[in-house]
This record gives structure tokens, sequence and C-alpha cells, in this order.
């Protein structure tokens, strides 16, 4: 039994939940944090989407059917959190809920948990003018460390599609950055 | 600017896996931080609000217990309570009807037998119309019998008492009696 199908059995036990729950929330909170930052930009923002995350996490847990592996279910609740976190802020740009917006951009500029520098900028900025699937692709296998295989299971794409997508953006940021 | 400079002199930066954790990896390219232990009070925050989240279901459980006639017990008890006292009317209003036939059939027995077995033949929208009849016909007979009888017994007591006095009655007198 794998290290994540024993922990979704304690999950769903009543009496070992809670104690399985903080041993969750070790394992993925770092990892949802960031693929939430992502979508609502700001540290805030991510944190009130993280919490919203967890707690729906914790009362589907027994919702929870297992066809997926449980990182892919996580993933998932916070994609789905994030985005209504931003409907409910009413920013109904749909095509820039992935793609930060122009305007977004200079939010997370002036956020107090950001430092970066000019190249950072332009990465960012880079990253920003990718279409919607080249984005998430990219950022999920640069940044939150993810295989192929599991952003395959995520996004239900083949492998194949994601690697040629993935390596087109990184030839396109290299080319940019290095100029 | 140092930063920047390293950036820019690593050619294949983006080939590099995520080995110092997510959090530095996207500090290191996209320049975004979070507060100083920022994970440890994040859990701490979750597992309080879940705890929080129990508690107000649990108040709300047992407030829905206290309203007495919500639960589904009584909602059961109050439906056959009324279901039998419903059945228990219908029934005493038949047993009513029922009394009532026999108690004119008993009147139709006193007077005739024959009116019994004529009743049966009756429809039953006529039968009311039929028994107020059979009810005038047999007192309007009975009162004349009796009416009768009692001239009878009274011109009989008056003959005989004319008889006893033979010597005091005339013959004119019988004649005014009769007239």
């Amino acid at each position: 039994m794998s290290k994540d199908a024993e922990l979704v059995k304690k999950l769903k036990d009543s009496k070992l939940k809670d104690s399985a729950f903080s041993e969750l929330l070790d394992i993925y909170q770092e990892r949802l944090y960031w693929h939430i930052r992502k979508i609502v930009v700001t540290h805030e923002n991510a944190d009130d989407v993280l919490q919203n995350t967890f707690i729906r996490i914790y009362k589907s847990i027994q919702n929870f059917q297992e066809k997926s592996s449980l990182h892919t279910w996580m993933y998932r609740i916070a994609y789905n959190e994030s985005i209504r976190f931003l409907d409910k802020n009413k920013k109904k740009d749909y095509d820039n809920i992935d793609a930060i917006s122009e305007s977004n951009l200079e939010v997370l500029f002036e956020d107090e948990y950001f430092d970066g520098d000019e190249i950072q900028k332009k990465l960012t900025k880079i990253i920003n003018k990718f279409s919607v699937k080249q984005k998430r692709v990219f950022q999920m296998k640069y940044f939150d460390d993810l295989s192929f295989r599991k952003i395959s299971e995520i996004l239900e794409v083949s492998e194949s599609t994601l690697k040629s997508t993935y390596y087109a953006a990184v030839k396109i940021i290299e080319e940019k950055i290095l100029l | 600017m140092e930063k920047s400079t390293e950036h820019s002199n690593k050619k294949s930066f983006l080939k590099e896996d995520v080995k110092d954790g997510i959090s530095k990896h996207h500090n290191k390219y996209l320049g975004t931080k979070i507060p100083e232990g920022y994970f440890m009070k994040s859990k701490i925050s979750i597992l309080d609000k879940i705890k929080e989240d129990i508690l107000i279901e649990e108040s709300k459980k047992t407030k829905k217990q206290l309203v007495f006639w919500m639960q589904p017990q009584f909602k059961f008890m109050a439906a056959a309570t009324l279901v039998f006292i419903l059945s228990l009317t219908v029934w005493l209003q038949n047993m009513n009807k029922t009394n009532a036939i026999n108690e004119t059939n008993l009147e139709f027995l006193v007077f005739s037998d024959d009116v019994l077995l004529e009743s049966l033949l009756v429809d039953e929208s006529n039968l009311d119309e039929f028994a107020n009849v059979i009810l005038f016909n047999e007192i309007l007979v009975k009162a004349e019998l009796s009416e009768q009888k009692i001239d009878n017994l009274v011109l009989d007591n008056l003959m005989l008492g004319d008889s006893l006095l033979d010597n005091y009655i005339e013959d004119g007198l019988i004649e005014t009696i009769f007239l």
C-alpha cells in the first residue's frame, strides 16, 4: 500500500482522522500554497484560499473515491477554490485567470511578499504571455516540481503533448532571458 | 543585481531541479516569498478553523435535537396518532348508522313482518319516504283501531250499567246515547 493510500485510509477513519490530517498538512501544505499563489497572485489571497482548500479537503475526504491519486484530487480542489475565490472577488476575466493580467502583474510586483529583481520580473512577464495551457504546464513542471505523469493525470492531457508544450515554453524563456 | 547577473550567466538555469524546496525555488526564480514561519502558523490556523467549524456544526445539531417536534420519531408518532383518530372517527360514524338502521327495522317489526320484507325490495334512495309512509299508515290504523275499541268499551259499559238501572232509564235515553 502506497503512503498516500495509507494516509487516505487513516483520514477516513474517524479515530485517526485528526492526526492523519495533521500529517497531510505537513506533506502538502507548501505545494498547494504555491499552486494557489500563482493563480491568486498575492500572499494574502493565497492564505485565504489555502485555508478554504484544506477545510474542503477535511470535509469531503469521506467522498474521495480514490479513482485518482490523493495529490491529484487535492490539486483539483485547490484549483477550484482559487477560481471560486477570483469569481467571488469579481475577477471574472476567465481568459486571464491563469494568465495574470497586466494590472495583476502590477499587484504582484507591489505585493509585500514580492522581492523580485529585474530578471525575475522579466521571467514573470514572459510566463504571463504564454497561453493558459502552456503556462499551467510550465508552472506545474518547473515551479511545483510535478512529474509529467502527475501533470497528465491532473490536466487529463497525454504526456507526450505535455512534454512538447513544456519544452517549447522552456525554449522561449531561455531565448528571451538570455537575449 | 547580483542575482540577475547570476541568472543570465546560467544558460541552463531552467534545467535545474527543485533542490532547496519549493518556496526557495519560487523565491529564486519568481521573487515571490512568504512570511517567516508561515506554514507552521498556517497549519495551526487551519486546524483551529476546522475545530471551530466542527463545534458550530455540532451545536447546530444539538439545537435541532432540542426542537423535539422536529425529530423524525415524533413525526412518525404524530402521523400514526392522526391516522388512528381519523380511523376511529370513521368507525364510530359507521357504528351510529348501523344502530339507526337497526332501530328503524325494529319499528317495522313491531308494526308488521311484511314491512321488513317489503323494505328489502325498496331502493335505498326511497327508503326514508317508504319508512315515513309505513309509519304514518301504521300509526293511523292503530290509532283508529284503538279509538274504536275505546268506543266499544264505553258503549259496553254503558249498556251494562243501563241494564242494572232498568227501572230508572227510559228507552229514549238509550237512543240519545247512541246518537
